[in-house]
């Protein structure tokens, strides 16, 4: 297929019809060929996730019960906790959540571009170098190669496969933006382009200032956290609003809230989530002021939350009703309700009072998994939920598996980030209370990881059903309806139109 | 109402494995029934939104103004400026509160966020890696080794209390900690867990310092060894205090499982 000509013709309705083809038929063509062209692409990107989402799943299984049960599998080296844990981690954010995000992003860049994907062997070659990368990268952890960086655990010759598969998806990403039709830029794209941009930088300047020309001392600590709090705000934060402000407003059939509100939330965002990322380091042996600065500007993201937040908010605001309805729509928004108590929670554990109790304690695992699973992850499963059936062409099978895989998300990381929260204050104070040991500031919090255990088992389920259930979809299991697989039957034919 | 349309359900099914499509308004009814691109509407900002803006502002300044300890280099204290207090005192601004502590109390501030890591809050260390500070002869001795130990680290074998320490290096803290803290510090681990040594000051910290100040690496064993057991720090001859006496009765009952 030429993508630079998109064969603009009647599609059969309007023939039947025997009326002429209206603007609405040509843009139902357009987007069938837009879709076609990003299939195989997109598919492969969202099958390699969901394996690693597997594969991550039950590493996380083993990491949370060997720390209440630490004799678990203890007697192969490559089944310790230290291995393990940043294997899984590793895997989550480079194999599972990267991976969906690029997914999506390739798809919404098509569709909002209105431009058929250009060389899809590039984005399959970009995939598959990826998943190399991500393959080696945990391999060599597990080998014991591990940097000993938090989230960037990957021994550098995995890096460098990242980057070569990176840079495949990254000019693939300039040509789509560079082709686009029609003069307005969409919300979206903004997000997706800043996300793309930003990823080289905040990874790249890291990978230099830990492995070519190492920073000394303790510093190495300070870009490494900048690092992973920006991973999670710029890169995966960027694709998830930039995903959640497509979703809404498409399933809805409303215009966004406010274009101004939307400007000022992007740009404040990009201009204070960077300087985050050191809050995480309260009381540490640096100059007060890195660590302040970085606590000032997470004050400030409020500003983009607040923005983003009520964006949405009034966007859905007469609407609410249809989340008992469509599946992309409930994820999409659990994920963007997350983000703002994700956000708002993380204003509060930086300040210094409260960091000085929670810091370097499972409260800040609790965090990350606000973060990346209840927001990010979250959105991600709402927009497969969309795209996937486009891309195959058949309606997801069982809606029992969807509201299994929905609610079994929802407890396990509402229960997870509960127990690891909890846990975290009551070791927190522990550990600052100098009369008690070590030892037993980490034995009292034994029942809540015990917890943590069960909501992981929660999120296990939910991730092999919807494994099973986009395996079917991918097998062509998937129902042929005209109408999208719904959650709840239909009872109002107002519900009807809406979706 | 999927059921009732079987004839289009028909013509689905039979071309399509979703590879090919010829007929493309057919395979793609979500398509169809989507609803346009998301555009974007034109509200304009309110008012109390702005008021929040205006409050982050204020607050994410203010609380950078209050705790960036004047933007030095060099100040690890979000509250006081760089360290250069003695001349003021032991305490910079703000210290109000820390003077009312006394020596022992504050030093036992410093041991849990800097020291207890290895040494352990109870002063057992780890077996094989970090030294017992209870008991240990280096600390219940004179001065003058404890100051060389903290102010420039130690590396190598050490052995303390018959047993052979090895593994662990022992980071300088020179640039860390002020010479008040240091003596605070000292202090306390000289006070607590059945040590009987007498307080140390702020001025032999500053003394010894100065001393040491060409010293480029950490201390060894032998370069310990070679420093008289009860040596006193230059300057400061603290007299020796009564051991376990006023300063600090709370800490005294720290627990140590093992003692």
């Amino acid at each position: 297929m030429n993508p630079a000509e998109i064969p603009l013709k009647a599609p059969s309705t309007a023939a039947e019809a025997g009326s002429e083809v209206s603007i609405h038929d040509v843009e139902q063509v357009e987007r069938a060929l837009i879709d076609a062209s990003t299939r195989l692409p997109v598919l492969f990107f969202y099958t390699s996730a969901i394996v690693w989402l597997l594969i991550g799943t039950l590493l996380a299984g083993f990491t949370s019960f060997k720390l209440h049960a630490p004799d678990l599998l203890a007697d192969y080296s490559f089944l310790t906790w230290g291995r393990i844990r940043p294997a899984h981690m590793n895997v989550m954010v480079f194999g599972w959540a990267s991976m969906a995000g690029i997914g999506t992003s390739i798809w919404l860049m098509a569709r909002l571009c209105r431009t058929t994907l250009r060389h899809p062997l590039l984005l399959i070659g970009g995939a598959a170098f990826w998943n190399l990368g991500v393959m080696l990268g945990v391999g060599g952890i597990l080998a014991g190669g591990s940097t000993g960086y938090e989230w960037l655990e990957f021994p550098p010759y995995a890096t460098i496969v990242l980057f070569v598969a990176y840079t495949l998806v990254m000019s693939w990403a300039i040509l789509m933006f560079r082709f686009r039709r029609g003069d307005h830029i969409y919300i979206t794209q903004w997000y997706l382009l800043g996300a793309f941009l930003w990823f080289p930088w905040v990874y790249g300047a890291t990978q230099i200032m830990l492995f070519v020309v190492p920073v000394q001392g303790v510093m190495q600590e300070a870009v490494t956290w900048w690092c992973a709090n920006n991973l999670l705000f710029l890169w995966f934060g960027a694709i998830g609003l930039g995903t959640a402000y497509y979703m809404i407003p498409k399933v809805i059939g409303r215009p966004v809230y406010s274009y101004h509100l939307a400007a000022i939330g992007f740009w404040t965002y990009a201009l204070f989530a960077s300087w985050t990322g050191m809050q995480r380091l309260v009381d540490g042996p640096f100059p007060a002021w890195m660590i302040t600065a970085s606590i000032a500007a997470t004050i400030l993201t409020i500003i983009p939350v607040a923005t983003v937040g009520l964006n949405h908010h009034m966007t859905m605001r007469g609407y609410f009703g249809l989340l008992r309805y469509s599946p992309t729509l409930r994820f999409t928004v659990f994920g963007a309700i997350s983000y703002t108590v994700f956000s708002l929670l993380g204003v509060f554990l930086s300040l210094r009072s409260v960091a000085g109790y929670i810091h370097f304690t499972e409260a800040s695992i609790a965090y990350s998994h606000l973060g990346l699973y209840a927001f990010f992850t979250m959105i991600m499963f709402g927009s497969m939920y969309y795209i996937v059936p486009r891309l195959v062409g058949r309606e997801w099978r069982y809606a029992s598996l969807i509201k299994l895989h929905f609610w079994s998300s929802a407890y396990g990381v509402g229960l997870m980030v509960l127990m690891l929260f909890v846990a975290g204050l009551s070791q927190g104070s522990a550990m600052n209370d100098p009369t008690i040991a070590f030892n037993e500031s980490t034995e009292s919090i034994l029942p809540y990881l015990r917890g943590r255990s069960v909501s992981g088992m929660l999120l296990t389920v939910a991730h092999f059903v919807f494994a099973f259930h986009f395996g079917l979809m991918l097998l062509g299991l998937g129902r042929t309806a005209d109408v999208p697989t719904f959650l709840n039957p239909q009872e109002e034919e107002a519900v009807k139109t809406h979706l | 109402m999927n059921e009732s349309s079987s004839a289009p359900e028909r013509r689905v099914r039979q071309g399509m494995d979703y590879g090919e499509t010829a007929d493309v308004h057919q395979v793609h009814a979500a398509i169809q029934r989507e609803k346009r691109e998301p555009r974007v509407g034109l509200e304009p900002l309110s008012l109390w939104l702005i008021a929040i803006y205006g409050l982050a502002v204020f607050f994410g300044g203010a609380y950078l103004g209050r705790y960036s300890g004047s933007f030095g280099a060099d100040g690890l204290d979000p509250l006081g400026g760089a360290p250069r207090p003695q001349k003021h005192g032991p305490n910079g601004p703000g210290g109000a509160e820390t003077q009312q502590l006394s020596q022992a109390d504050r030093g036992k501030k410093i041991f849990s966020a800097n020291c207890a890591t290895c040494h352990q809050a109870n002063g057992l260390g780890v077996a094989g890696q970090y030294p017992p500070l209870s008991g240990s002869e280096y600390v219940n001795g004179g001065t003058r080794r404890l100051g060389m130990i903290v102010l420039k680290g130690l590396q190598g074998p050490l052995t303390v209390k018959g047993v052979q320490f090895g593994t662990a290096v022992m980071q300088p803290w020179d640039k860390t900690l002020t010479d008040a803290k240091i003596a605070d510090v000292l202090t306390y681990i000289r006070q607590d867990w059945g040590n009987t040594g007498g307080p140390v000051t702020p001025e032999g910290i500053a003394a010894l310092r100065k001393e040491l100040a060409s010293h480029p690496d950490s201390f060894t064993e032998p370069d310990l060894k070679a420093v008289p057991a009860d040596a006193e720090l230059p300057g400061g001859a603290p007299a020796a205090a009564p051991p376990g006496g006023p300063p600090n009765p709370a800490a005294s009952p720290a627990p140590s499982p093992k003692a």
